[in-house]
């Protein structure tokens, strides 16, 4: 039980990194982007690629990786970045320009999604990879949680991001033109807003954490070219639980989705053992993430935290 | 090489009937389906298990002829989606794309793991191919053109006559406005299940067609992208909301997904090994490119009256 609460907890960091991303993306740019998580595979991969050129640096006392994995985090940053503003560039802007709808913003993103995904198949191959061979062993910590050092600083990391995102969002003049786009687009280019920097900066912010959520999960599971399109819908469903463009909902919502996929699973799999019912319920665990949209959806049409656009 | 082309001109028929289906709900009625593939599926899994043999492995042995695993096929995508109908179509555009692609990754969890069902990854053989017995194996696949191309033209009539009727035109009108359709006290929502309803069996038919030309059926056929977002691309490449130009769009791009497998003779042999691959970043080129320069498609529809209004009012 408290295990699974645990890999629930760090699953779920992951999903709120991602999720706060793609709420801003989806509110500011107005459109879903289906390409969002292949953006966290192009960002774990790019840090293998990093990883392989690197001398081996050592790890920190306890982890699994050490200042090599620094760099090529933030390397992997900058290439994620930098590939979602020439995709932006190649597509978006110009589709921005011509004045489609946002499903057919939309759909050019599953275009550009199907783009990286292959890209990273050609690049690197379609098999599971690791950062590194090692396996980390659980240690005890106080309150009898049992848990791998690695995940204990990936949680840390992941909560100092969300707080720095935060904070981005609040106090700087950027983070201000963006919630005032958010809130009204309209009404903040009046107010003398520049659209185009705030889309960039959008893209930026959303970029970083899809690269870092990348990387965690590369260090915490395994890197394969499908785990970003995998990562899609709990991604989208954290975004919609938790109202499209609101930075708590996709907190909540993150952490929602990760904890009950890990526990409702868990639990179900252990009544069943306990009854003696032969089955495998693991296999069903992305099922948990549709079942939450459909049932917050119908009692809340715009998620927890929602604003209704008019 | 006559029945290489006739393989490839069953497979696009088969495709092209997805492709009327999906356009009659995304090019009619403006629900954006990314779930397609799964009324697909479950139309083919429907047919391969009412109409095959009996086997220790999985359910089945019902042995019923082809034409009522095809019916079968069309009920039970049917009655899937009206069940679904009711939470996904309470949500629009993106959110409603969302739960369909979730609805598609659950049911195919279950085809692929419920192997009672199913036989699981391993698949389905020995599907009943009608008139097997009676025709030259070597010609079977121009019996087989008949079938498909004869479905294909029934499909097309079907639903000219459907979006050209009132009912049709009330899908138009939702797609465009859904708020000025239901003020002209439409039930929108009927409307919207209709449609779903209407083309998930259509999609299910498509799926029966499928196994019975193949004989065979496991879920890797039904992966997304060859299930969903080749069907996607062939109505965008066709033209959003034009009947002729989604049939041309499935022969065309299905012309290039067999084409490239030509190619594999002449590179290298590393590279051939990644052609799948290759295969989808052209998929994801052509979309994006397909939308950048003609968001319309290759033929375009005549603009409504409604669109006229709108430009006024801006």
């Amino acid at each position: 039980m408290a295990d699974l609460l645990i890999s629930g907890i760090i699953y779920g960091s992951i999903i709120t990194l991602g999720a706060i991303g793609l709420t801003l993306m989806s509110d500011i740019l107005n459109f879903f982007n289906f390409a969002y998580g292949d953006f966290f595979t192009l960002g774990a991969f790019s840090a293998l690629a990093v990883l392989g050129f690197l001398p081996d640096m050592g790890t920190f006392a306890g982890l699994s990786f050490g200042w090599g994995m620094v760099i090529a985090a933030v390397t992997s940053i900058c290439v994620t970045v930098s590939v979602m503003l020439f995709f932006d560039f190649i597509f978006f802007k110009r589709l921005r320009n011509i004045g489609v709808t946002s499903l057919f913003m939309s759909l050019a993103s599953l275009g550009v999604s199907f783009i990286i995904r292959a890209a990273v198949n050609i690049i690197w191959g379609p098999k599971v990879r690791y950062y590194t061979p090692a396996i980390q062993i659980s240690r005890d910590l106080p309150l009898g949680i049992r848990m791998k050092p690695d995940e204990l600083v990936i949680l840390i990391c992941a909560l100092i991001l969300v707080v720095a995102v935060f904070y981005f969002l609040k106090k700087t003049k950027t983070g201000k033109a963006m919630r005032a786009v958010s809130d009204n687009k309209v009404l903040a280019q009046a107010t003398g807003v520049e659209t185009d920097r705030v889309i960039m900066w959008t893209w930026i912010v959303s970029g970083v954490l899809a690269a870092v959520a990348g990387v965690f999960y590369g260090i915490q599971v395994q890197l394969s070219p499908t785990m970003g399109w995998n990562f899609l819908i709990p991604l989208f469903v954290a975004v919609i639980m938790g109202g499209v463009g609101s930075f708590w909902g996709a907190l909540i919502g993150g952490m929602t989705i990760g904890i009950s996929e890990e526990l409702i699973t868990g639990l179900i799999q252990n009544t069943f053992n306990a009854v003696d019912i032969q089955a495998n319920i693991s296999v069903y665990k992305p099922a948990v993430a549709f079942v939450f949209v459909i049932v917050i959806l119908l009692i809340k049409p715009y998620g927890l935290l929602g604003k209704r656009k008019g | 090489m006559i029945n290489y082309l006739s393989s490839y001109l069953v497979m696009s028929c088969i495709y092209a009937i997805m492709a009327l289906a999906l356009n009659l709900q995304w090019g009619y009625t403006g629900l954006m389906n990314f779930g397609i593939g799964a009324f697909y599926m479950v139309g083919a899994y429907t047919s391969a298990i009412l109409t095959g043999a009996p086997s220790a492995e999985h359910v089945g042995g019902f042995g019923l002829p082809v034409i009522a695993g095809i019916i079968g096929a069309a009920l039970v995508s049917g009655i899937i989606a009206y069940l679904l109908s009711f939470p996904a179509l309470k949500l629009r555009g993106g959110p409603f794309a969302i739960a369909l692609l979730a609805i598609q990754e659950t049911l195919y969890l279950v085809i692929k793991n419920e192997s009672w069902l199913t036989n699981g990854v391993w698949g389905i053989r020995g599907i009943t191919r009608p008139f097997f017995n009676l025709l030259n194996p070597r010609h079977y696949v121009f019996f087989y053109l008949i079938i498909a191309a004869g479905a294909l033209a029934i499909t097309f009539f079907a639903i000219e006559k459907a979006v050209n009727s009132p009912w049709g035109r009330v899908l138009k009108g939702i797609r465009e406005d859904e708020t000025l359709t239901s003020m002209s006290g439409k039930n929108c929502f009927l409307y919207r299940m209709q449609s779903f309803v209407f083309s998930s069996m259509v999609m299910g038919i498509a799926g029966a067609l499928y196994v019975h030309y193949t004989g065979f059926v496991s879920p890797q056929v039904f992966s997304p992208l060859m299930s969903t977002f080749l069907v996607w691309l062939m109505v965008m490449v066709g033209g959003t909301g034009n009947n002729r130009g989604v049939i041309l769009g499935a022969f065309l791009v299905w012309a290039i997904w067999v084409g490239s497998d030509f190619l594999t003779d002449f590179v290298p042999a590393s590279i051939a090994t990644q052609i799948g691959f290759i295969r989808m970043f052209f998929v994801g080129s052509i979309l994006g490119v397909t939308i950048l320069t003609k968001p319309q498609g290759l033929l375009t529809q005549k603009l409504l009256t409604i669109e006229l209004f709108r430009e006024e009012s801006r």
